[in-house]
């Protein structure tokens, strides 16, 4: 997902290890209801980051999966249209006529079909093309980019690579295999695991990738940028992958037959390609077209003296799906005391103070975002926010380790604000004890910091889980096997194993439930804690404005903290 | 000087041939891996080498060089997989000769790409190209004539301003003050004269248009000046003041005529180079041209885009190196054969 705080550069890296379908934050919003909305007008979604893919196997970045689920892509269930944030997150019915049903603990879901579901040249929606778009996924020569968790989960054999023997629909090798793992009995299908995937709705609620596809309009790597429709918009001619497009309104879609979306607007056009400053200087104008504009684009720090009387009425808070934390690398400081003493002696309130103080960033108590089913707060984190550098001191004298201790802190920066956070940092950590390098990467970041070989002491990170549920946090991060090897770290960029903290994601992964692997993964967080592999700094915030003439606005944690479509309007 | 000919335009495509090896090996010598990029969140490493096969990146460099050459005489086929090709044919997508490359991240031919940009370009450095001549002409007529005046003084001094003033600013300062905040003129908007009409088409570039201007307009000012001071000086001047001519004739047949022949030499120049692209101002006023999209191009490690768009752009300077250079050998013959 985009961090709308990071320098372009360091967007477009972040593509990589930071896109992803984050879910919700969902607390602390302030002005975050607005008058009732009519139906017609446009509704005009300013924004700077170009769509990577619009086709729904492929797409990653959170706002799109969330913009692209209000509009056109209808999932089996979906997350609800509500300003209720405890109601937000939990998955009901959309393309389905219920929330599905497991069996074998998890290892087999199915979902029957709504009656009435059209594609938007009115042919009926079929179980066929739920299935020819899980089959898609499979295709990773050529629809790239998209969330891949499939690849694993389904239960298909693979290949010594790690990837499944069966290749997608058009090379279609070992089909038979993923016949037999997804089966369509007249309106239902029913999907095999090879292991409990007990939060499959929130998956499907979250991503585009386990939507319906037909056949008859993919054209593989072609269709990236077409959309056919199944939603109460569809596209006006052709996406511009420069200046973006025009959603107009889809005849065959009825409201009868949808019971998520309350669609108002007769137009929702995106206009990409606008820098954060230029989009926040026009909505506080509020002129023209602007009036009924929305945005992704956070209000930059600079402008938030201008953010009072009238234009304070039409700016909204919220907490963004991300997280962002610290990571001592275990191949360079391998002395526990060591790291207990950087996490004590952190000042992470000045990092925050230095991005902006508590419009740009709250608190962080885990890795793991506060709205993620399971969340608790991290036991071992229990350090002033503004660092104790008394208590660091002792901690690195303990140690062993000659003072002053040494580190290259690797962040990813090029921006006075990122150099300005981490040389608050710095300064923490030197009053404990610490000579600290301060290492700058932009565009190169990802590439430098994933090399085993690296030789930072501390790396900054940021993650947002791909759907509401630890299991798409922990693992990922920190599951040595799936992410340490000879040539890269992966997402483990700390290079931390260990093998009680793999043992306890096997054991979280075998759980039925999402409560239950919520409990397995709090005993490892707490693990992660005691070992030091990470350190919170912050949940990153959503602090947008809107046009005076936006209806129904609402931040909601089921459309990652970006404005949702499903009930935004204009008044005229 | 059909020899001579001959020998500029061949050493011309060569130059043109290596231009597009050396960018392709800056391009792998870059320490960012375009697939890693490509592939997504929790990307393991065979999923990558499957994003590096599909993105074409898979061959080496030297392969990849030759099916680009390939692919400008005689097309391409995207992507290049035979079982592909043979199981899924819809999903191919055709670049026909000269074929440029193909963009994956813009599902769209490199040509395409570049014709769609080149109009806004095109449009926005003429728009420019209007404003600075008239302007910079005719202030800097008027300094020389109030030569050592507060006018003189004030038009020299402004104008040094506008050309110190780095384009990003000047161009920031007019959107959010001209545009935004005193809302004189609409949001700035590439409309084309087929959509909207001449006078839309218009309106959207003039604040751009006045950015790029008021740099140009700067030195242009100053050479008008020093050029007219300069022929106000000569004798033949001298002689037409002299002969009882009027004031406006001296200047206006002898004076300007004289003054403006290297200012046109200049600003043909100057416009050939800003049609290649306005990186700066298209971003700053978010216009879709040639600028932008080199930008857009680095920035999402677009291979075949930025080879493209940089043989597009070495292939307009070179083209006019070997017109000039065949002017000249048409002016001085002894050039043909230095």
């Amino acid at each position: 997902m985009v961090n709308p705080r990071k320098p372009l550069a360091a967007v477009a890296a972040a593509a990589v290890a930071l896109t992803l379908a984050g879910c919700g934050g969902g607390s602390s919003t302030s002005n975050n209801a607005s008058t009732k909305g009519s139906k017609g007008g446009t509704l005009y979604y300013l924004t700077f980051r170009p769509a990577e893919h619009l086709d729904p196997q492929r797409m990653y970045i959170g706002r799109d999966l969330a913009d692209m689920g209000r509009m056109v892509y209808r999932s089996l269930v979906s997350f609800p249209v509500t300003k209720n944030a405890d109601e937000a997150l939990k998955p009901v019915p959309d393309l389905a006529t219920d929330t599905g049903t497991s069996k074998n603990g998890g290892r087999q879901w199915s979902f029957t079909l709504r009656d009435g579901v059209k594609w938007q040249d009115g042919k009926a929606i079929t179980c066929a093309d739920l299935k020819y778009g899980m089959s898609r996924s499979f295709a990773t020569d050529v629809i790239t980019g998209g969330p891949n968790y499939i690849l694993g989960f389904l239960d298909v054999p693979h290949a010594k690579s790690g990837l499944p023997l069966y290749d997608g629909p058009y090379k279609n090798d070992h089909a038979a295999d993923f016949d037999k793992a997804v089966t369509c009995k007249g309106n239902t299908i029913t999907y095999r695991f090879n292991k409990p995937f007990p939060d499959l709705p929130l998956a499907i609620a979250s991503l585009r990738s386990f939507d319906p596809y037909r056949k008859d309009q993919d054209q593989g790597d072609k269709s990236n940028f077409a959309v056919f429709s199944d939603g109460p918009y569809k596209l006006q001619g052709k996406w511009d992958t420069n200046k973006g497009g025009t959603f107009v309104r889809n005849p065959n879609w009825s409201q009868s037959s949808d019971p998520v979306r309350k669609p108002l607007p007769d137009q929702i056009q995106f206009v990409q390609g606008l820098t954060n400053e230029v989009i926040n200087d026009r909505l506080i104008s509020d002129s023209g077209n602007d009036q009924a504009a929305v945005t992704d684009r956070v209000v930059p720090p600079a402008f938030y003296s201008r953010i009072n009387g009238a234009v304070a009425d039409r700016a909204t808070q919220t907490d963004s799906p991300f997280v962002y934390y610290l990571l001592p690398n275990f191949n360079q400081m391998k002395n526990l005391k060591v790291r207990q003493a950087l996490m004590m002696a952190t000042d992470s309130q000045g990092w925050r103070n230095a991005e902006g103080g508590s419009k740009a960033a709250k608190p962080a108590k885990s890795i793991v975002n506060p709205s993620l089913v399971g969340y608790q707060p991290n036991p071992a984190f229990t350090a002033p926010q503004t660092g104790d550098a008394a208590a660091a001191k002792k901690l690195l004298q303990a140690s062993g380790e000659a003072m002053p201790y040494p580190i290259k802190f690797t962040y990813n920066g090029g921006t006075p604000t990122s150099d300005k956070a981490a040389a608050a940092l710095a300064a923490g950590w030197k009053k404990a004890g610490f000579k600290v390098t301060l290492d700058p990467l932009s565009d190169t970041y990802y590439d430098v910091i994933q090399k085993p070989s690296n030789d930072s002491d501390v790396i900054w990170g940021g993650w947002g889980a791909d759907w509401p549920s630890i299991a798409t946090v922990i693992p990922p991060l920190f599951d040595s096997r799936i992410n340490l090897t000879s040539a890269s770290n992966g997402q483990d960029y700390g290079n931390y194993r260990s093998d009680t903290v793999n043992k306890l994601i096997d054991k979280a992964a075998a759980q039925g439930t999402v409560q239950a692997q919520g409990k397995v993964y709090a005993q490892i967080d707490a693990q992660l804690g005691k070992d030091v592999a990470y350190i919170p700094l912050e949940v990153t915030q959503f602090y947008y404005l809107r046009g005076s003439k936006v209806t129904g606005y609402n931040l909601s944690p089921a459309t990652n903290g970006y404005p949702d479509l499903g009930a935004a309007g204009v008044t005229k | 000087m059909f020899a001579y000919i001959v020998r500029r335009v061949v050493s011309g495509i060569i130059l043109i041939i290596v231009m597009s090896l050396v960018t392709f090996l800056l391009f792998f010598a870059s320490p960012i891996d375009p697939a890693r990029f490509a592939c997504g969140k929790n990307c393991s490493p065979a999923l990558q080498e499957q994003t590096r096969k599909a993105l074409g990146y898979d061959d080496p460099v030297f392969v990849q060089w030759g099916d680009f050459l390939k692919g400008v005489v005689q097309g391409r086929d995207y992507p290049s997989d035979p079982a592909l090709r043979k199981t899924a044919p819809a999903t191919i997508a055709h670049c026909p000769a000269p074929c440029l490359g193909y963009s994956k991240l813009s599902n769209d031919t490199v040509l395409n790409l570049v014709k769609n940009a080149f109009p806004v370009s095109l449009s926005l450095a003429i728009v420019a190209f209007i404003i600075w001549i008239s302007g910079g002409i005719a202030f800097g007529v008027i300094a020389a004539l109030k030569k050592g005046t507060i006018i003189d003084r004030g038009i020299v001094g402004i104008s040094l301003v506008f050309f110190a003033f780095p384009t990003f600013f000047v161009g920031l300062f007019l959107y959010q003050f001209i545009a935004i905040q005193w809302q004189i003129v609409p949001i700035p908007n590439y409309v084309s004269i087929a959509d909207g009409g001449f006078f839309t088409w218009l309106v959207g570039l003039l604040l751009p248009g006045l950015t790029l201007a008021l740099f140009y307009m700067a030195g242009y000012v100053r050479m008008t000046r020093a050029f007219v001071l300069e022929s106000m000086g000569e004798d033949y001047l001298r002689t037409a003041n002299a002969k009882g001519l009027a004031p406006r004739k001296v200047l206006v047949k002898h004076s300007m005529r004289a003054a403006l022949t290297p200012l046109v030499t200049m600003a043909g120049l100057d416009l050939a180079s800003l049609v290649g692209g306005a990186i700066i101002t298209e971003t700053v006023f978010n216009y879709n041209g040639l600028g932008k999209l080199a930008v857009t191009a680095a920035r999402n490690l677009d291979l075949p885009l930025t080879v493209g768009i940089v043989l597009l752009l070495a292939t307009f300077v070179i083209m006019a190196n070997i017109i000039v250079d065949v002017l000249y050998a048409f002016i001085d013959p002894r050039v043909r054969v230095g």
